[in-house]
């Protein structure tokens, strides 16, 4: 998952996008954290109300990956595919 | 219904004339240097940047059938519809890891479908069009369904519907579909991308006037919801069980979470989305717009809740009983009951316009398929860029006539149940695509057998499920080990055990490898703010050749792509 991260960034980094992604999956997959009817905020139930305020924290979630990972002004045009090529599962090389 | 609504008629005449103007100026918009090639009709030039990538792939993901179909759930089975809320938030992260990788290696090596990524990658032409075949099977029926949606929007404002000629009844459609393939002729992707604006416009417009409005005028949210939980928690006689309920049954929960899961990740296969991110500009683009798209999941939930404000009205559920319980017409009959004519216009024209979007996407997307991988791999390799255009064209008009027949002259349920199989099919292309984003590993072989043994079992499995009146494709889930799952996940599980068992048997009897087309560096190339690149036919690089990045990636042309590459020495 954390292949995903842009190299250059450190492995601290891509852990912490990773747990990130990692929390607003579970969040919404695990079912049993939400399916019920009390609190209720207002008049909604839980089970509503929990998943429309998920939308927004996974969104901030998100914005906060995308920040973390996001190429420094100005570098990103001088290095494209500046992964290295040596990836353990990356290229046919291993294949030839 | 025989009383036309002609305010709203009217409204949704001008609505649709505007979106039309729109449609064919869009060929004008950000003119191309070199407009001869499927890079600019099919990707929009790939130069769409944060904002316009926004509307396009929220215009992709959001479509009308989806604005019907949620609350229509909503409003029959309660909690359950509401996974498509779920689903959609799980879309986003899921999108945020993989994404940007496709985006690059499509980017390096000029591909503008799945399958030319799946045939590069495993240097496998049948997997090519394994991943080609699923793709243009899987939109169809999804194309069709738009029709569906504006369908129920015309049948509840008096068009059509009644007349016993078949031609006259479903003229408007017709009509609204000759359009649309008019303007995805001439401007390509940039039509639905600018339509795109007036689309979201409209929803947001419709959607916070509805969910302010209505529920004052029905009694508050607190009725809404005991209404809805009195319909839920009575039996229904067809069944002998509730109707369903206000919160996730424990029984449901697997189902409820693997549906969203299931969903969330063919979502990013169909090749209309996919489509929707190769045509953004830069790498940030997409992770920018993975934050930024869950505005319309907000959005998601709370049409999803119009399924609930629609069945605490009295004359909607005796409208829905009238046609025969067709839950579908819920949300068309809340608006035209609950606003004055003339927004109910807009809202209807919310409907049809969030419809001719998609469909103009998913038509361009089937038709980028049709080109590079039947068109160019089978019938002709040496094809030059604009014979490409014109192949595409050709069959975006294919697509839609097909799409309009399958609508016109099937029963609506066939549709529904088609687009529910292309769910489960486009499933069947995750291993080929998305998990080859991460490794090589797989054997070409392996994973064409993977496909067609979850292909097989999908369709099989989605086969024996009743539900709703019919006796087959009644349900997207069905018990495996006692608990409902769907159906879709369970043949990617069985797709993917079958790949990896067969991996390394193949290996051992020295079935011969794919050629991988791609590099290492593909995978994390931005070519920032450049050009995207151009194929020109004739200039030949060699496959291997390393082409100096800076601006457009290692790439190769066609002539090279399809050139016979050196197996791996024995």
């Amino acid at each position: 998952m954390a292949q995903s991260a842009r190299s250059g960034k450190s492995p601290a980094t891509r852990g912490v996008v990773a747990v990130l992604l990692i929390v607003t999956i579970t969040g919404t997959l695990w079912v049993p954290i939400y399916a019920r009817s009390t609190p209720k905020l207002g008049d909604f139930p839980f089970f509503y109300w929990y998943q429309l305020i998920l939308v927004p924290a996974v969104a901030v979630l998100c914005w906060i990956c995308y920040l973390l990972l996001r190429a420094k002004p100005g570098r990103h045009a001088g290095r494209p595919g500046a992964r290295p090529p040596a990836g353990p599962h990356h290229g046919g090389g291993e294949h030839r | 219904m025989t009383h036309v609504n002609t305010v709203s008629f009217a409204i949704l005449l001008v609505s649709f004339l505007v979106v039309t103007m729109i449609g064919f100026g869009a060929a004008k918009w950000r003119p191309a240097e070199d407009p001869m090639q499927l890079n600019e009709w099919g990707l929009g030039g790939r130069g769409f940047g944060t904002f316009v990538s926004w509307f396009l792939i929220g215009g992709d993901i959001y479509t009308a059938y989806t604005f019907i179909a949620v609350p229509a759930l909503v409003y029959a089975t309660g909690a359950a519809g509401f996974y498509a809320l779920s689903y959609s938030i799980v879309v986003f992260p899921v999108v945020f890891i993989f994404a940007p990788k496709l985006w690059s290696v499509a980017r390096a090596r000029g591909y503008v479908t799945p399958g030319e990524f799946a045939r590069g990658r495993h240097g496998s032409q049948g997997l090519g069009l394994a991943v080609t075949v699923t793709g243009i099977l899987a939109t169809m029926p999804y194309i069709a369904l738009q029709l569906v949606g504006i369908e129920s929007v015309l049948t509840v404002v008096g068009i059509g519907g009644d007349s016993a000629s078949v031609l006259v009844r479903d003229l408007p459609l017709i009509i609204a579909f000759a359009v649309v393939s008019g303007y995805t002729y001439l401007a390509g992707l940039r039509a639905p991308a600018m339509m795109a604006f007036v689309k979201d416009i409209l929803i947001y417009v419709t959607v916070i006037a509805a969910i302010l409005y209505i529920p004052g005028k029905v009694g508050g949210w607190g009725h809404i919801f005991a209404t809805a939980s009195a319909h839920l928690t009575s039996v229904n006689p067809a069944t002998g069980k509730p109707f369903g309920s206000l919160a996730v049954m424990p029984a449901g929960e697997w189902a409820y979470a693997t549906l969203a899961l299931g969903s969330a990740l063919a979502l990013f296969v169909y090749p209309h989305t996919i489509t929707g991110v190769f045509a953004a500009k830069r790498r940030d683009v997409i992770r920018r717009n993975m934050a930024l798209l869950p505005a319309y999941s907000l959005l998601l939930g709370l049409i999803a809740l119009f399924g609930f404000m629609a069945r605490a009205i009295p004359a909607v559920n005796a409208g829905v009983k009238a046609a025969g319980g067709n839950a579908q017409l819920s949300v068309p009959l809340m608006f035209a009951r609950m606003f004055p004519s003339w927004f109910a216009g807009i809202a209807d024209s919310t409907v049809v316009v969030g419809a001719l979007v998609p469909a103009a996407i998913m038509s361009i997307a089937a038709a980028n398929l049709f080109t590079r991988n039947i068109y160019k791999e089978l019938v002709n390799p040496d094809a030059t860029p604009a014979q490409e255009i014109r192949v595409a064209r050709l069959a975006s008009l294919i697509m839609k006539v097909g799409a309009l027949g399958f609508a016109l002259a099937l029963n609506k349920t066939f549709s529904i149940n088609l687009q529910l199989l292309g769910g489960i099919w486009i499933l069947q292309t995750l291993p080929a695509i998305v998990i080859s984003l991460y490794t090589r590993w797989f054997h070409r072989f392996a994973l064409i057998a993977g496909w067609a043994a979850g292909m097989a079992y999908g369709t099989a499995e989605a086969y024996r499920t009743s539900g709703g009146g019919q006796a087959h494709f009644g349900a997207s889930t069905a018990p495996v080990f006692g608990h409902l799952t769907y159906i879709g996940l369970v043949a990617l599980v069985l797709n993917l055990a079958v790949t990896v068992v067969l991996t390394p048997v193949f290996r051992l009897v020295r079935l011969q490898d794919g050629y991988d087309g791609t590099k290492a560096a593909d995978y994390s190339a931005d070519p920032a703010a450049a050009p995207a690149p151009v194929i020109r036919a004739g200039v030949r690089v060699p496959p291997n050749g390393r082409v100096k990045g800076t601006t457009g990636g290692p790439f190769a042309p066609p002539s090279a792509r399809h050139a016979r590459h050196p197996g791996p020495p024995a």
